[in-house]
C-alpha cells in the first residue's frame, strides 16, 4: 500500500467514486422508472406478463462485455452506452420486485378497499404500493448492489469510476490504486445496501410492529 | 349507548332483491355461487342472516348489494332505488362492509384504519381524529391504547372489533357482514354477536349478515334467508317461523333435528312466566317463617338479603323449632340465572347443576322468580309454561298443585 499515492491522488480517488455513484445512480433510477411502467401494464393486464419477463429475462442473460461489445458501434464510447447497458441489468429484478410486491397484497385487503369504496387508482397508491414497499426495497437492494459491481466493467468503455482508477492501476502496475478501488467500490456496496435497508423500515414502521 | 360518539345517526335502509339472478357461463345450473331468481325484502332496521351451505350464492347475494359482482338478472334496491344506477364508489362508500378476514390495512393504525372511509369522504384529519376514537370507544377497544398501533399487534377478536367500527364510521344505513365471525374462536365469537346486538340496540342498522351456522343465523337474525345450493330461496322468513314450520325437508334438514332446542335460544328466561317463592330475610322468626312455608305448595322458602338478593333456600322440613333464621342454615345455592339469558343457557345450566331451579334475577341481583326444568321442557312441547309444582312428586299439598297447574 503505498500511502503517498493514496495521499497526492484524493482528488482523483474522490472523482471516480463520485462518478460511480453517478453512474449506479442514474441506472437504478432509470431502471426503476422503467420498471414501474412495466410493472404496471402487467398490474392493467396480465397478458404483459409474459412478454416483458421475456424481454427482462434475454436482456438480463447478455453478457455484460458483449452487450458493450454490441452497443459501441451504435453508441460509441459514451455514458449512454454505459447507462443502456447498467439499466438493462436492472429490469429484470426491479419489475418481478414491484409486479410480485403488488401481487402480494393479501386478498381480504383487497376486497375491503374496493368494498369501502376506494377507486382503482386511489387503491393503488393508498393501499397495493404502500404495502408493496418490502418487496420493492428487496428489489431496490438487490439491483443497486449488482449495478455498483457492473459500473465496473464500464471502465472498458471509457466510463468505470472506480473500474477505471483499477484499470489504470492494472496498466501502470500500481496496486494501490488497484486496491484503493476495490476496497472503496466494496465500501460503496456495503453503504448503499445500508440505506436502503434503513429507508425501507423508515417507510414501513408498520411491518415491525408486533 | 345510543349517544356514544354520536353513533346513532342514519335510520336504516330498506334493501329489496326483485328476481336477482347472477349466473356463470361456466354451466347452466348448480355453479357454486350461483344465485337464481331470489326475491325478498328486507324492512329498515332489521337484521337479515342469509343462510345455506357453502357454494349456496349467499356471499354473492351480498357482494351484488355494493356491486363487487353484478348480478346477470333482477333488481336490488336499496330505499327504492336501483344500486345499478348509482356511482359505484358513492355506493360504496354510503354502506359498511364487514369481511371474515377482516381486510385492515396492515400498513395503517388502527386509528387511520377505522377513519379510511371518513378520509375517502373529505373529512378533516381533526374530525377523523375525533370519530375514530368514538367509534373504538363504542366497540370497546380504548382509543388510548389501540389508536396508534397496527393490525398486527392485536387479537383476533380485537382486529374483528376494529373491522365493525370501520364499517360504521360513516353512519352508514347499510351494513353488509360477510360471515364477520367465522374466523375467531367460539367464546370471542359469541362475545362479538351479543356485541354486535348491543350495538345494533342503539344503532338501528339495515344489515344483511351471511354464515353458513344456522345457530348464528337464528341469534342474530330478525329475519333469515335460508339458500340451497343452485342459489334458490328456500326459505325466508323469522327464526321462530323457519324453527317451528320448515318450508320442506332441505329446510328441515339444514336446521337439524334439534330444532325445537334451537327455539330455545329464542327466548329469554325473562319472557317466562316466572314462578314465585316465598322470600324470608335472616332474622326472621321460625314460627312465621312455619307459617309462610305451610301456605305455599314448593318445599323451600328462599332466603334473601334486605336488597332482594338470593342468599339460598331453606327446605321447609328444616325450619329450626323455634329462633330466628339464620344466613347459615340456607343450603348452597341454585343457579342464578340473568333475565336475559337465553332459555337454551339457562336449561343447559339447571341440567349440569344438582338442583333444577334456577333462581332469575336482574342487573342489580334482585330475586324475580324462579325457572325449572319442566317449565322449559313444556315450552318445548309447544305448551305454555307452566307454574310449580305441577306433577311434582314432593309437593306439599295435592290441592295446591293441581290449582297452580296450567
Amino acid at each position: 500500500m503505498n500511502w503517498e499515492w493514496i495521499a497526492g491522488n484524493l482528488g482523483q480517488i474522490v472523482d471516480a467514486t463520485v462518478d460511480h455513484i453517478v453512474l449506479t445512480g442514474i441506472a437504478v433510477g432509470v431502471g426503476f422508472a422503467l420498471s414501474l411502467v412495466f410493472a404496471m401494464l402487467i398490474y392493467r393486464d396480465r397478458r404483459w406478463y409474459s412478454p416483458i419477463s421475456g424481454l427482462t429475462g434475454v436482456l438480463y442473460t447478455i453478457p455484460s462485455l458483449a452487450l458493450f461489445a454490441m452497443l459501441v458501434p451504435i453508441t460509441g464510447l459514451t455514458l449512454v452506452t454505459a447507462e443502456i447497458g447498467l439499466v438493462s441489468y436492472t429490469l429484470l429484478i426491479l419489475t418481478r420486485s414491484i409486479v410480485s410486491g403488488l401481487d402480494g397484497v393479501p386478498a381480504d385487503v383487497v376486497e375491503a378497499a374496493d368494498g369501502m369504496g376506494f377507486t382503482p387508482r386511489g387503491r393503488l397508491a393508498r393501499v397495493d404500493f404502500p404495502l408493496a414497499v418490502p418487496l420493492i426495497v428487496a428489489g431496490l437492494r438487490i439491483a443497486t448492489v449488482t449495478t455498483i459491481g457492473l459500473v465496473m466493467v464500464t471502465a472498458l468503455i471509457g466510463e468505470g469510476g472506480l473500474g477505471n482508477l483499477m484499470l489504470r492501476g492494472f496498466n501502470f502496475r500500481n496496486y494501490t490504486a488497484v486496491y484503493v478501488g476495490a476496497i472503496v467500490t466494496v465500501a460503496l456496496a456495503v453503504v448503499a445496501d445500508a440505506v436502503l435497508i434503513w429507508l425501507g423500515r423508515l417507510a414501513t414502521p408498520w411491518s415491525r410492529a408486533r | 349507548m345510543t349517544g356514544a360518539g354520536g353513533a346513532a345517526g342514519s335510520p336504516g335502509a330498506t334493501v329489496e332483491f326483485e328476481r336477482v339472478t347472477k349466473r356463470y357461463d361456466r354451466a347452466a345450473a348448480g355453479v357454486p355461487g350461483a344465485v337464481n331468481d331470489l326475491s325478498f325484502h328486507v324492512p329498515a332496521g332489521r337484521i337479515c342472516v342469509l343462510v345455506g351451505p357453502s357454494g349456496c350464492g349467499k356471499t354473492t347475494s351480498l357482494k351484488m348489494v355494493n356491486r363487487l359482482i353484478e348480478p346477470t338478472a333482477g333488481r336490488i334496491l336499496l330505499d327504492g332505488v336501483d344500486v345499478t344506477t348509482k356511482d359505484v364508489t358513492e355506493l360504496r362508500r354510503g354502506i359498511g362492509y364487514v369481511i371474515q378476514q377482516v381486510g385492515l390495512f396492515p400498513h395503517l393504525t388502527i386509528g387511520e384504519n377505522v377513519a379510511v372511509v371518513l378520509r375517502l369522504l373529505g373529512w378533516s384529519s381533526e374530525r377523523q381524529r375525533e370519530r375514530a376514537e368514538a367509534l373504538l370507544q363504542l366497540v370497546g377497544l380504548e382509543p388510548a391504547t389501540y389508536r396508534d398501533r397496527f393490525p398486527s399487534q392485536l387479537s383476533g377478536g380485537e382486529r374483528q372489533r376494529v373491522g365493525v367500527a370501520r364499517a360504521i364510521a360513516a353512519d352508514p344505513p347499510l351494513m353488509l357482514m360477510d360471515e364477520p365471525f367465522g374466523a375467531v374462536d367460539p367464546i370471542v365469537r359469541e362475545r362479538l354477536q351479543n356485541e354486535l346486538l348491543r350495538l345494533q340496540e342503539g344503532l338501528a342498522k339495515t344489515i344483511l349478515f351471511v354464515t353458513h351456522d344456522i345457530d348464528e343465523a337464528i341469534k342474530m337474525g330478525d329475519l333469515v334467508a335460508v339458500m340451497r345450493v343452485g342459489g334458490r330461496l328456500a326459505q325466508f322468513g323469522t327464526p321462530e317461523e323457519i324453527l317451528s314450520a320448515p318450508a320442506d325437508d332441505f329446510v328441515a334438514r339444514f336446521v337439524g333435528v334439534d330444532r325445537g332446542l334451537k327455539r330455545l335460544s329464542l327466548r329469554r328466561v325473562g319472557d317466562l312466566e316466572l314462578q314465585q317463592v316465598v322470600h324470608v330475610r335472616p332474622g326472621t322468626e321460625a314460627a312465621e317463617a312455619r307459617g309462610l312455608a305451610e301456605a305455599d305448595p314448593f318445599p323451600y322458602l328462599l332466603l334473601v338479603d334486605e336488597g332482594d338478593r338470593p342468599i339460598g333456600w331453606i327446605p321447609d322440613d328444616r325450619l329450626p323449632a323455634d329462633g330466628a333464621l339464620d344466613a347459615d342454615m340456607a343450603t348452597p345455592m341454585s343457579p342464578l340465572l340473568d333475565r336475559r339469558a337465553t332459555l337454551k343457557d339457562a336449561l343447559s345450566l339447571l341440567l349440569d347443576s344438582d338442583v333444577q331451579v334456577g333462581i332469575v334475577v336482574d342487573r342489580r341481583g334482585t330475586t324475580l322468580g324462579i325457572v325449572t326444568v319442566e317449565m322449559i321442557a313444556d315450552l318445548l312441547r309447544g305448551g305454555d309454561p307452566v307454574v310449580w309444582p305441577r306433577g311434582a312428586p314432593d309437593a306439599a299439598t295435592p290441592g295446591t298443585a293441581e290449582a297452580a297447574g296450567s
